[in-house]
C-alpha cells in the first residue's frame, strides 16, 4: 500500500479571465519511508503540490489518498485531523507566531491533537527541548522569534514540524536561508530522522547537490512532474 | 508539572499585541454598559417609586381642586412641598356620588419651621382625625388617643426628626408651639418627610400666623370607594357632577411624573439604541481589522492542524475577554453614577425609594450580558470569514 498516491492531480487557478494550470495531471505514489526531493524552477508548481498533498488546498480534478483514505472524504475536521497527525509541514516562508516564545511556537501544533490522545505537557516540553537540542537552538527556547535571524526562525519552524509524531514531511525549500554548512546539518538530520522513525520526506529544493543526496529525485517543469534518474 | 500552553493562554497574548486599539475597544464598551446600567437603574427606580406609593395609600381616589392634579403627585411621588385649597363644602358634594363609601380631608401647609439652623421647607398636613384612615394607620406607636391641639406627629424621614434624633420635643409652627407626639413607619411615600397636626389647630394657625388659608379650606379628599364599584365610574361621576375638583386614581397616581419621566427615558432608549449600533460597528471594525491582520496565521495554524473549531474558540475567548472587560468597568461606572447622579438630581432625589441590591445584580447582568453579546454579534461576520478560508490562501496572504 502506498502511503500518499495521486492520481491525474490537475490544480487550475482563475486569474481573471484566464485558467492559470499551476499543477497538470500529476500522479505519484509515495511509500512509507520514502526519502524524496522536488526540484524546478520558480513558479513550476512545486508549492501547490506539496499543499494539496499536505490537504490544505484542493486539486481542481484528480484523487488523492493517504493511506488508501481519500483525502476529498475526510471534510474539514478530518482534514484537520490528517494534518495535525499525519503530516509536518515545513513552508517555504517564515511561519512563526511572533506574539508566542520558541518554545510555545513547538507547542503550539500540540494543542490540535485531540484531549485524549494528548501527550503530557511535560513530556512535550522534553520534546521541544530535544527538537531545539537537534536544530541547534535549545539557548534560544525562550526567545521570540522577532529576537532570532531568518534562518534561526527557520530551524525553529523545522523542530516544530517534528512535534506530533508525523508520517510525512513536506518541505518546502527548507533550507532556503541557511548557511551551507547549517543547510547540511538539517539535511543529516532529516536522514537520520528518516532513517530511524521512519519519516517519509518530500523536500522541494533549488539545490541540486543537496537531491543529489536523496534517494528518489522528482522534477517539476511547468506543472508537470518528470523523475530524474538516481545518480545524475 | 510545567503549566500547559493552552488557546486561552495564546488569545492573551494576542489581546497584548495591539494595546491601543484593546484599550479604545474596552473604553467604547465600557460606556456603551455604563449607559445601559445607568438608564435601567434610573427607570427601574422611577417604576418601583411610582408603584409603592399608589400601593401604599389607602384610597381608591384622591380629590384635588381643578388643577392641582400634578402638584398632589408632586407631594406624594417626590416629596415636594405643595400648597393648593378648595371650599370644605364639596366633600358634601361628593358624600352624594354613587359608589362612595369613605372619605377622609386633609390641609396642606407649607412652613418655614422654626428652629435654628438651615432646616427645610416643610409641609404640614393638617388631617382629619374622626375621618382619617390615611396617616394613622402608619403611625409606629400607636397614639391609643386623638391628637390634641399643639400636638403632631412627624413622618419617619421628616428632616425635623432626623436633625434632632428623638421626637419628645417642641418647636413652632406658625407661630404657635408644638409638641411630637409620634412617628410614622415609613411609607415610602412623599408624606415621609411631612409633619402631620390635627385639623383643629387650622384655626389658631390662621389667627397667629401669616399662613395663606382661610378657615373652611381644604386641600385634598381621600375617597374609598364600595367593594364592586367602578373605580373609573365614581371618577368620571365625581369630574362630571364637581368642576372645582380633579379626580386622581390611585394607578394613576404618578401618571404625569411618569410622562415626564417617560420623555427622558425615551431619550435613555435612544441614546442606548446609537451606542449600540456604534458600538456594533466598533467592534466589527476592529475585528475585520484583526481577522485581516491574522490572516496567515490563522492560515499557518490551521496548516498545522487547527479545525475551524479552534479558530473560533481562540477568538471567541478573546472577544469574551474584552467583552467582559469591558462590561464589568461599564456596571461599575454606571452604576457609580447612578449612585452619584442620584443625589444630585433633584427628579432623583426626591424619589422615595432606591432600587434593591437584586435590582442592582439583575442591572449588573443585564449588563454583562449586553456587552459581551455585542462583541459577540461584533465579531461574528469577521470571524466566520476567517474560519472558512482555505489554509493555503490564508497562508499566502499578506
Ligand atoms: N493563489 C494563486 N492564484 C493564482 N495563481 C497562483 C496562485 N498560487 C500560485 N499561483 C501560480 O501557480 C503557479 C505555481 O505556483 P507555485 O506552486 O507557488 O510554484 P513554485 O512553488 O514551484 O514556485 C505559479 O505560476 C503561480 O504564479
Ligand atoms: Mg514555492
Amino acid at each position: 500500500m502506498s502511503q500518499i498516491k495521486l492520481q491525474n492531480i490537475t490544480k487550475t487557478y482563475q486569474v481573471g479571465e484566464d485558467a492559470l494550470v499551476a499543477v497538470q495531471d500529476v500522479s505519484l505514489d509515495i511509500q512509507s519511508g520514502d526519502f524524496i526531493s522536488i526540484v524546478g524552477h520558480s513558479g513550476s508548481g512545486k508549492t501547490t503540490l506539496l499543499s494539496m498533498i499536505g490537504g490544505i488546498t484542493t486539486p481542481t480534478s484528480g484523487r488523492i489518498s493517504f493511506e488508501d483514505t481519500d483525502l476529498s472524504a475526510m471534510g474539514s475536521d478530518g482534514l484537520s485531523e490528517y494534518r495535525c497527525r499525519k503530516i509536518g509541514f515545513m513552508f517555504q516562508f517564515a511561519s512563526l507566531l511572533p506574539m508566542l516564545t520558541v518554545k510555545e511556537n513547538l507547542l503550539l501544533p500540540t494543542m490540535f491533537v485531540p484531549e485524549p490522545e494528548r501527550t503530557y505537557a511535560s513530556k512535550l516540553d522534553d520534546k521541544a527541548a530535544e527538537l531545539l537540542r537537534s536544530v541547534g537552538l535549545l539557548d534560544k527556547i525562550n526567545a521570540f522569534p522577532g529576537q532570532l535571524s531568518g534562518g534561526q526562525q527557520r530551524r525553529v519552524a523545522i523542530a516544530r514540524s517534528f512535534m506530533n509524531n508525523p508520517k510525512l514531511i513536506l518541505a518546502d525549500e527548507p533550507t532556503g536561508d541557511l548557511d551551507e554548512k547549517t543547510e547540511q546539518e538539517m539535511i543529516n538530520f532529516f536522514k537520520a530522522m528518516n532513517r530511524t522513525e521512519g519519516i517519509t520526506f518530500v523536500m522541494v529544493t533549488h539545490n541540486s547537490e543537496l537531491a543529489r543526496q536523496t534517494q528518489r529525485r522528482l522534477k517539476m517543469h511547468q506543472g508537470s512532474l518528470q523523475t530524474l534518474p538516481s545518480g545524475e | 508539572m510545567p503549566e500547559r500552553f493552552t488557546l486561552s493562554s495564546l488569545a492573551i497574548r494576542n489581546l497584548r499585541r495591539r494595546p491601543l486599539r484593546t484599550t479604545i475597544l474596552i473604553a467604547a464598551l465600557t460606556l456603551m454598559v455604563a449607559a445601559l446600567v445607568f438608564a435601567l437603574s434610573f427607570v427601574m427606580r422611577v417604576n418601583a417609586s411610582i408603584q409603592l406609593t399608589s400601593e401604599r395609600l389607602g384610597a381608591d381616589l384622591l380629590i384635588v381642586p381643578t388643577g392641582a392634579r400634578g402638584a398632589a403627585e408632586d407631594i406624594l411621588v417626590e416629596s415636594h412641598a405643595r400648597s393648593f385649597y378648595m371650599d370644605k363644602s364639596i366633600i358634601e358634594r361628593i358624600r352624594k356620588v354613587a359608589g362612595i363609601d369613605k372619605l377622609s380631608h386633609q390641609t396642606y401647609l407649607v412652613s418655614l419651621i422654626g428652629m435654628c439652623c438651615s432646616v427645610p421647607e416643610s409641609m404640614v398636613v393638617a388631617f382629619n382625625q374622626e375621618t382619617d384612615f390615611v396617616v394613622k394607620p402608619w403611625l409606629k406607636n400607636k397614639l391609643g388617643r386623638n391628637l390634641r391641639k399643639g400636638e403632631a406627629i412627624v413622618g419617619e424621614e421628616s428632616a425635623f426628626n432626623i436633625s434632632l434624633g428623638l421626637v419628645e420635643t417642641e418647636t413652632q409652627l406658625f407661630g404657635s408651639p408644638f409638641k411630637m407626639v409620634g412617628v410614622l413607619d415609613k411609607t415610602g411615600s412623599g408624606l415621609d418627610t411631612a409633619i402631620f397636626i390635627s385639623d383643629d389647630n387650622i384655626e389658631d394657625i390662621i389667627k397667629n400666623s401669616d399662613a395663606k388659608i382661610k378657615a373652611d379650606q381644604i386641600s385634598v379628599i381621600f375617597a374609598k370607594i364600595k367593594k364592586g364599584a367602578d373605580a373609573y365610574k365614581v371618577m368620571s361621576e365625581i369630574e362630571n357632577n364637581i368642576v372645582e375638583v380633579d379626580v386622581v386614581m390611585r394607578k394613576d397616581i404618578g401618571k404625569s411624573l411618569l410622562s415626564a419621566l417617560g420623555d427622558i427615558r425615551k431619550i435613555f432608549y435612544f441614546t442606548m439604541i446609537l451606542s449600540t449600533i456604534l458600538s456594533l460597528f466598533l467592534v466589527w471594525a476592529i475585528f475585520t481589522a484583526i481577522a485581516n491582520e491574522r490572516t496567515r496565521e490563522v492560515g499557518i495554524m490551521r496548516a498545522l492542524g487547527a479545525k475551524e473549531g479552534h479558530v473560533v474558540k481562540l477568538f471567541l475567548f478573546e472577544v469574551l475577554v474584552l467583552g467582559a472587560i469591558g462590561s464589568i468597568a461599564g456596571i461599575i461606572v454606571g452604576t457609580s453614577l447612578a449612585v452619584l447622579l442620584a443625589k444630585n438630581f433633584s427628579i432623583l432625589k426626591n424619589l422615595p425609594i432606591d432600587i434593591g441590591m437584586l435590582s442592582r445584580l439583575l442591572i449588573a447582568a443585564a449588563g454583562l450580558l449586553f456587552g459581551t453579546g455585542i462583541c459577540v454579534l461584533g465579531a461574528l461576520s469577521p470571524l466566520n470569514r476567517l474560519k472558512k478560508l482555505e489554509p493555503l490562501i490564508a497562508i499566502k496572504q499578506e
